[in-house]
């Protein structure tokens, strides 16, 4: 099967570019000379031949027990970044370095690991694999690719800027990090697989003591952007000095495990339930207790004006009745309408 | 024996007092406390068994160290990476609220304003980048025949854009209908009004022509008063129509109806209608027979036969 290559950016080319593959120098030599004779198409030496020379690869794999979203995640990543490789999922069973050997078997320095625990929480692991620091984080609020509010789009594989926040320099782990995500998302100059516009950018901000995770799309030159997606939070645990273990270098004082704070949920509720409960019963005990007896009321003097007895009369005959007196000067009530 | 047991078991109790560990402590017996007390390790008052703060690692030396190490020199071209804080907020400027201090520490529940910042964060980033990568040969635009595979299908993007359409519509939709209803409101009020309106000076029309009728005013201001009202330069002659048709109208049915209402006692017999003979015919008062005649003649066709022309009738057919 001959390979089919194209020039890249000629007038009228299909919609799909195919990328040329690096398998093996001599078998693509040989497909290139036939091309020659049959198309008579100038095919250029690969872009990449002799610069590519930043060789970075990055292992993106899962244990099992992911749900959908972080699937697709993975898979956004494995698209957003063309010096990615993928592995089939780990057993649980296997304790974490055996990721360096996968690590090494697939030829990769760096490493993005994703760790579902009781299909709901998500830790995500990157490390620099032989030998390097290594970091995990719980990640929060995922959205995907695919997601129809995410309107922007970019070419598969183009490379990325990357954008820090200035808190990134002011502390050591940070700095850390910085140095980390940098090496791991940015991609290589020259990749066989990416192509050679900028026009996505990776942002990385700290705000509540977490790093959010935002990608856009590059549309105009005057920096107007359109969220491509995907997004997460990442929530920083650990850093580890060894790839996968080793001591521990820091430790992140709010991070607080989800299950603990499943748990101060659970006692809030239930404080909160078991406070109404003894709210009631005390108002109950109010209820019944015996009252206490007021023999003498205290306001009963409040209306007592002082003043002369007046003596009592009693009447024995019945008063004279009223005499009403009809004022018969008045005139009729047509004539006061009329005089009006 | 004893001695020993009891050394052994202050052995131990110094262990649990020096670590101050969480659990298992509660069960400790009354002796061992009485011993503690004795040995002054425990005050008196409430003795509230408190956890060690957890001692958290910051390791600054080893973190320096492992960057310092793992760090890669690559030209700044390699990595594309920029620090910055965001861009001016354009928005917030114009409408006169710049919170600068807050600016440094984003509130993480304010969703718009975290979005905004973000992207702020990053048009700033765009805009220091974009000269950096024109020196360096690498370009931003791509030509509009390059076509290559994109991150989302095109699939994908169709069925975007079909929901920001739909969504459009809806909002257009519910814009269309609120304005109907609101004039629909308006119209409802103007209609009222109107009537309302016209009620009122009926009323008003009324009230004054029975109080002329029942004599209590004798004046007739207020057919003018009509008159002036309705008099208006600009309409002309139509309003003058308007005017003179019904009222004619309405004045002979007055007149032979009656305004309405309690009759006044206009048409009882007074003296004067009574003693009036002017409608007196004499002829038709005086006239003899004419029914007479008429009887004759036509006596044939109304007189019913008797009864035994009527069975002989009846008998033969």
């Amino acid at each position: 099967m001959a390979a089919f290559k194209r020039k890249r950016g000629t007038l009228g080319a299909e919609k799909k570019a195919k990328k040329v593959k690096f398998v093996s120098g001599g078998g693509e030599e040989l497909n290139e000379v036939d091309e020659e004779i049959k198309n008579e198409v100038t095919i250029p030496a690969p872009v990449s031949m002799g610069k590519w020379t930043n060789k970075e690869r990055v292992l993106i794999f899962s244990s099992r027990g992911i749900n959908f979203r972080t699937r697709h995640l993975m898979q956004d990543l494995r698209t957003l970044m063309p010096h990615s490789k993928a592995d089939t999922k780990m057993d649980r069973k296997d304790k974490l370095f055996v990721v360096n050997e996968v690590c090494e078997i697939k030829n990769c320095n760096k490493c993005l690991f994703f760790e579902a625990k009781k299909k709901q929480d998500l830790y995500m692991w990157i490390s620099n694999t032989p030998h390097g620091p290594s970091a995990k984080f719980l990640v929060q609020n995922i959205h995907t690719l695919a997601e129809l509010k995410m309107t922007g789009n970019c070419l598969k594989g183009s490379r990325p800027l990357l954008s820090f926040d200035p808190k990134f320099d002011k502390e050591p782990h940070y700095a850390l990090l910085k140095e980390l995500f940098t090496q791991t998302f940015s991609t290589p100059r020259y990749h066989p697989k990416s192509q050679p516009f900028v026009d996505h950018i990776f942002t990385f901000t700290i705000a509540d003591n977490r790093i959010w995770f935002r990608n856009y799309q590059i549309i105009e030159e005057d920096a107007s952007l359109v969220e491509i997606g995907p997004r997460f939070v990442l929530n920083l645990i650990k850093i580890f000095q060894g790839s996968f273990g080793g001591p521990t270098l820091y430790e992140n004082p709010s991070f607080q495990s989800p299950n603990m704070h499943r748990r101060e949920i659970r006692l809030a509720a239930a404080a909160r339930v078991r406070e109404k409960q003894m709210v009631k019963e005390l108002q109950k005990i109010k209820r019944t207790e015996a009252k206490e007896e007021v023999d003498k009321d205290v306001t009963a003097d409040v209306f007592l004006t002082p003043a002369e007895e007046k003596p009592v009369h009693i009447e024995t005959e019945a008063p004279e009745p009223k005499v009403v007196k009809k004022n018969k000067h008045k005139a009729f009530k047509r004539q006061r309408m009329a005089r009006r | 024996m004893i001695i020993e047991s009891r050394s052994m078991e202050s052995a131990e109790e110094d262990e649990q007092l020096g670590l101050e560990s969480e659990d298992e402590d509660s069960e400790l017996s009354d002796d061992e406390l009485q011993e503690a007390f004795a040995k002054g390790l425990l005050k008196p008052g409430m003795n509230v068994l408190v956890d060690k703060p957890k001692k958290l690692v910051n390791n600054l030396e080893g973190l320096k160290q492992c960057l310092a190490d793992f760090r890669k020199d690559l030209p700044w071209v390699e990595r594309l990476d920029l620090t910055n804080p965001p861009a001016e907020d354009v928005l917030a400027k114009a409408e006169g609220k710049v919170p600068n201090p807050a600016n440094g520490d984003v509130n993480a529940d304010d969703d718009f304003q975290r979005e905004m910042f973000f992207y702020r964060q990053a048009q700033a980033t765009v805009l220091e980048a974009l000269p950096l990568l024109n020196k360096n040969g690498i370009s931003t635009k791509r030509p509009d025949d390059y076509f290559a595979e994109m991150a989302k299908s095109d699939q994908h993007m169709q069925k975007i854009r079909k929901k920001l359409i739909s969504k459009q519509l809806i909002m257009e939709r519910s814009e269309k209908a609120k304005k109907l209803r609101e004039q629909r409101k308006f119209g409802k009020k103007v209609q009222i009004e109107v009537i309302q309106k016209r009620q009122k000076e009926k009323k008003a029309m009324m009230s004054a022509v029975k109080k002329y009728q029942k004599g209590m005013t004798d004046k007739l201001d207020f057919l003018e008063g009509d008159q002036k009202k309705g008099k208006e330069p600009a309409q002309g002659s139509k309003k003058v129509a308007n005017k003179k048709g019904p009222n004619a109208k309405r004045k002979y049915k007055d007149q032979k109806f009656g305004f309405g209402g309690k009759k006044s006692g206009k048409k009882w017999n007074t003296k004067e209608s009574f003693n009036d003979v002017s409608s007196f015919r004499a002829k038709v008062a005086h006239a003899k027979g004419g029914k007479g005649g008429k009887k004759g003649k036509g006596g044939k066709q109304n007189k019913r036969p008797g009864k035994s022309v009527r069975r002989k009738m009846k008998g033969r057919s």
